[in-house]
């Protein structure tokens, strides 16, 4: 085999990360040298996932490789294996676009701190674990990622340990992950206990035929430790701290990175390892806690006064809707989970960034104390509002066409089934959105329109490095979201169709599956064009801007250099400037009046005590032990 | 006997989610954090037991099907469970040193500038 | 040859009927049938029903001031991104039989589609650093809020009902649930959408921002929120928004429950649609502005959430199980 056959690139793509990571330790000290490699590692990576795409997505080919050779004997896996199929190379691309994305971002953003040799090896760790993790046919291999990831991702986080609550975050970050880490190694080790194989194709032959007390409850632990990975309600205060604390560069990774990893592995869990998706059970059980996250997660967003907490719930709240569209089991319903999964590592992936770059010019986040920086960073402001617009599901941006996707494919599961809960789900994660969009009003008004302050006067606009990788971004959700039916034909419904074909996937390995492929349809109802769409709304906006430019529209008084004139004050209604400032935290407040009681009693449950929130952790456990018990 | 380990290994995990829990210091987090490793260790060490088997080491030639020996799977994994947990306890103790740096309190009670 | 017809034809569409012009014209003209009538209910003589359109022209030819402290760009270009977004709804609502683009969107994308005059209007406020513009939109903001639940509900409704009769379970295409109407008579003959009819009605003023829902407005009290420092053309143009906005929402609402009233002649529908918003504005906009006092932001979120939602619920669950 020729060591540019594309057999090889999943190891690769993970290797040359942890390369890298170990040649940043050696070079850390070289600024130019710690940089080439940080890239070129990044690079490389997610060349040999682009690379993949023709056999994986377009082919349907399924890559299986034994590390060392060591395959199968007797019957059983003896080797350590990588299988990627066309799920495992939508999760890959997405990793490597946005960790490649924040490579590019952290060379100026993480220029001024303290050692950044080891953040380059950090972020390499991060971004190597995380790989791993989707490209792994391997559970105990699974495990290790994990363990990999959350390490790097506790360490970033505290990286700035002089900045506000960051070692705070880190804490209970780990305390949390580690109760997950601990539940994935029960599980896992439970599951071994049972069938005797590790490997994940054989596991998905062996386990349906095969529950038994101890596989449910391997089963519960396992979805409790990947759910602390995608930080679902019950682990979303971790969420809002860690995305909080850590450099802006980070938080695109955990929350356009590692969420993914967490809900790539509730898929594999769910799908593959115990088939268990066609049972009501299980779809309730996924579709409840991502309804839950999503609209608990939207509320306590609209609590937050700082930039990058609020956005940190938000990301979650997304997360929502992809766990929703997930459990709903139709493919159509899957296409669009991954589809949603896709778009929010872009846009939140360029929120974070355009945050991080607030932050990089004026060192705050505060909501309360920014403002009227639209005048100072023009560029960073339109690329934040792709970003908010394409979260809050603006047509035409990504948002809408993915959020469009699910309710779709909630509506007909409710048509399908019957059930009106279904219903209920959908009128909430409308409402979902529309909140959404008002916490984005939010940010707008309080860090890029509105006043000024004095101090932040002297602004100046953010260097071209972060502004060309926020822009990467940008171009991303724009074009994700004008042509909807390419991202579906070639990446969400190869991946759709790969969880429906559980049966390819164990004999892709060499073992024998009785699992039959099952058809798949990607029908829906609706009409949404967005290209037409835009030449409307193109051709409306001409037609208005020339009828207003030929009515001198455009033709505007505004104060030229020094002259002093007070009409082009603003209106105070006699008040001195300094007291008709609009906080931003409690804009919404007509909304916010009428539910402050279910406002207090969310702020007091979140009380930032590690030890609540690992009681919350047990309490999931005990309570998804109890209900698989029960159901499977 | 075998039956005692099972029960051990899980009341060491329950004894540990439980330290961390009710505990409200920081270093008993810890402990709390390591006792759940031990007793998912002891777990694993106890799947792969097999009474009376020998050491699973062979060449080649030595394995038949009449050997008898415990699986060495579950060993291995171990060891990587044991770094690990060395490296939580390790990263979590520097982190605890940190926060009693900024906070001046090992009370968790006390370490909550994040919430709401 | 063809090609270029379509073209002329979707041009005309777009710019005439129904697009722009006809917007123009409609909206300012219900504009000044609505203060009309308020008047003549509070027993004034009221302005003449072209003055709207006077005041558009008029305000054209001011001064146009842009405030020191405004991001420039986005204050001038909100009111024009959120009249064509507002005009290019307009081509999506069916006029009985006849809809100018019927491929492209469904009724959860015109829901989106709603959002966006609101959005540019809020940006447009918050981009001229005024703190009133900052009241202006927090209260803006919450009551699209307000009106998203029961419009989301009505909506479902509809396209349960349609999609019920039809037997796919649901229709999302507003077109489709046009057609049907004009087969089997309109929806408000149906027991189950009286309430959802009742709902919509009571939105459409929320929508627009009418009395008694225009805190975020509130000319007394926060100087007309986000337009307080507007002035000249660019204020003409919000108060075009203000006025197509009455005729999207009264059209949709005639699409969604009246649209077996139409003849299947084009200028003979459009005559009628016209009527049938006259109607609809002076019930639902004309006549609770004249009777109520203006509420308080807080009230109008309750109000939307617990009486509206309700309703619109009620018929919701009625159409869920085929009633």
């Amino acid at each position: 085999m020729s060591i540019l056959n594309y057999h090889h690139f999943p190891i690769y793509s993970i290797m040359i990360l942890f390369l890298g990571a170990f040649l940043t330790v050696v070079f850390g000290h070289k600024k130019a040298l710690r940089n080439i490699f940080a890239l070129l590692a990044v690079s490389v990576s997610l060349a040999c996932m682009i690379a993949l795409v023709k056999p994986v997505m377009l082919d349907g080919e399924i890559i299986s490789y034994w590390m060392g050779g060591r395959g199968i004997a007797g019957g059983y896996a003896i080797g350590i294996s990588l299988e990627v199929d066309a799920l495992s190379l939508f999760f890959g691309l997405l990793i490597s676009t946005a960790v490649f994305v924040s490579c590019v971002y952290s060379i100026q953003y993480m220029s001024h701190d303290d050692n950044p040799g080891q953040y380059y090896t950090l972020f390499l760790m991060l971004s190597g674990g995380v790989m791993g993790l989707v490209l792994t046919g391997d559970i105990f291999n699974m495990f290790i990622m994990v363990e990999i990831l959350t390490f790097a991702a506790v360490a970033l986080t505290a990286f700035r340990n002089k900045a506000f609550g960051a070692l705070e975050a880190a804490f209970k970050y780990l305390v949390v992950g580690c109760i997950g880490s601990t539940c994935i190694l029960t599980g896992v080790i439970m599951l071994y206990a049972q069938v005797h194989t590790l490997n994940f194709a054989q596991l998905s032959a062996l386990i349906p035929g095969n529950l038994t007390p101890a596989t449910k409850v391997a089963f519960a632990l396992l979805f409790v430790g990947f759910s602390t990975k995608a930080f679902i309600v019950p682990f979303h205060p971790l969420a809002a701290d860690a995305h909080g604390a850590a450099p802006a560069s980070i938080s695109v990774l955990i929350s356009g990175v590692l969420t993914k990893s967490g809900i790539y592995g509730i898929i594999r869990l769910c799908y593959f390892l115990f088939q268990s998706m066609q049972l009501g059970a299980i779809q309730f059980m996924l579709v409840f806690i991502g309804s839950v996250s999503m609209f608990v997660c939207v509320t306590m967003a609209l609590a937050q006064h700082d930039f990058k907490r609020l956005l940190a719930f938000h990301s979650i709240s997304q997360i929502g809707y992809v766990l929703t569209a997930v459990g709903l089991c139709t493919a159509f319903g899957i296409s669009a989970g991954l589809y949603h999964a896709m778009n929010h590592t872009l846009f939140k992936g360029l929120l974070f960034l355009a945050a991080g770059a607030v932050l990089h010019q004026t060192g705050t986040t505060d909501l309360g104390k920014l403002g009227g920086l639209s005048r100072r960073m023009p560029h960073t402001t339109v690329l934040f509002l792709i970003g908010a617009f394409s979260i809050s599901g603006l047509p035409p941006f990504n948002g809408f066409a993915s959020k469009w996707m699910v309710y779709q494919a909630v509506y007909q599961k409710a048509v399908e089934s019957g059930n009106i809960g279904f219903l209920l789900v959908l009128i909430i994660a409308l409402v979902t959105s529309v909140l959404t969009l008002a916490s984005f009003v939010k940010v707008s008004q309080s860090v890029f329109f509105g006043q000024l302050p004095e101090e932040y006067s002297d602004v100046k606009e953010v260097g071209f490095g972060m502004r060309f990788a926020m822009g990467i971004f940008a171009v991303l959700c724009v074009i994700t979201g004008l042509f909807p039916n390419l991202v579906t034909t070639y990446l969400t419904e190869p991946a759709a169709r790969a969880v429906f074909s559980v049966g390819k996937y164990i004999s892709a390995m060499g073992f024998d599956s009785t699992v039959a492929d099952q058809a798949v349809s990607f029908a829906h109802a609706g009409v949404w064009a967005p290209v037409n769409w835009l030449l409307l709304l193109a051709v409306m906006l001409l037609a208005v801007t020339i009828v207003a430019v030929a009515s001198r529209y455009d033709k505007v008084s505004r104060r030229t250099s020094e002259t002093v004139d007070t009409k082009y004050q603003l209106f105070y209604g006699g008040e001195k400037n300094v007291y008709s400032q609009v906080g931003g935290g409690d804009l919404f407040w007509g909304f916010k009046h009428n539910w402050r009681h279910y406002f207090s009693f969310m702020h007091d449950l979140h009380s930032g005590v590690v030890n609540d929130y690992a009681l919350w952790a047990v309490v999931a456990l005990a309570l998804a032990i109890v209900f698989l018990q029960i159901v499977l | 006997m075998i039956l005692f380990n099972y029960i051990a290994s899980f009341f060491l995990i329950v004894l540990g989610f439980y330290t961390i829990v009710t505990k409200y210091n920081l270093i008993k987090t810890v402990i709390g954090l390591s006792i759940a490793d031990y007793g998912v260790n002891l777990l694993i060490i106890t799947i792969g037991y097999n009474p009376g088997g020998t050491a699973p080491i062979f060449t080649m030639g030595e394995l038949t099907q009449a050997s008898y020996f415990v699986d060495p799977i579950p060993q291995a994994l171990t060891l990587t469970s044991i770094v690990i947990g060395a490296c939580v306890t390790a990263m979590s103790l520097a982190l605890v040193i940190k926060l009693e740096e900024q906070y001046g309190t090992l009370d968790t009670r006390e370490i909550r500038r994040l919430r709401g | 040859m063809t090609i270029l017809m379509t073209a002329l034809y979707d041009l005309g569409y777009i710019l005439i009927f129904p697009g722009f012009l006809f917007c123009f014209l409609v909206g300012m003209l219900l504009c000044g049938i609505d203060r009309k009538l308020v008047a003549r209910m509070q027993k004034r003589v009221g302005p003449p029903i072209l003055q709207p359109m006077y005041d558009f022209f008029k305000l054209c030819g001011k001064e146009t001031i842009v405030p020191a402290a405004a991001s420039k760009t986005t204050f001038m270009a909100a009111p024009l991104i959120g009249l064509a977004a507002l005009v290019v709804i307009q081509l999506f609502i069916p006029v009985f039989g006849f809809t100018a683009f019927s491929g492209v969107a469904d009724i959860i994308v015109i829901l989106y589609l709603l959002l966006i005059p609101a959005m540019s209007s809020m940006l447009g406020g918050a981009a001229s650093g005024s703190p009133y513009a900052g009241v202006g939109l927090s209260r803006e903001m919450v009551t699209v809020i307000s009106c998203e639940l029961p419009l989301v509900l009505v909506l479902l409704a509809v396209a349960r009902t349609v999609g019920n009769a039809m037997g796919t379970g649901l229709c999302f295409s507003l077109s489709t649930i046009a057609d049907f109407q004009a087969a089997n008579g309109s929806l408000i003959l149906k027991g189950s959408m009286i309430p959802a009819a009742i709902a919509m009605l009571m939105v459409i003023p929320g929508e627009t921002g009418n009395h008694p829902f225009d805190a975020a407005e509130a000319e007394t009290e926060i100087c007309e929120g986000m337009l307080a420092e507007y002035s000249g053309a660019p204020l003409g143009v919000y108060k075009l928004n203000h006025a197509v906005k009455m005729l999207t929402l009264t059209s949709l609402f005639v699409a969604l429950f009246l649209g077996g009233l139409g003849t299947g002649i084009l200028p003979l529908d459009i005559i009628i649609m016209f009527l049938l918003c006259v109607a609809l504005t002076a019930v639902s906009i004309s006549f609770v502005h004249a009777v109520t006092a203006r509420l308080k932001i807080e009230q109008i979120f309750k109000y939307y959430w617990t009486v509206v939602s309700g309703l619109a619920l009620i018929s919701l669950v009625l159409a869920w199980y085929g009633m």
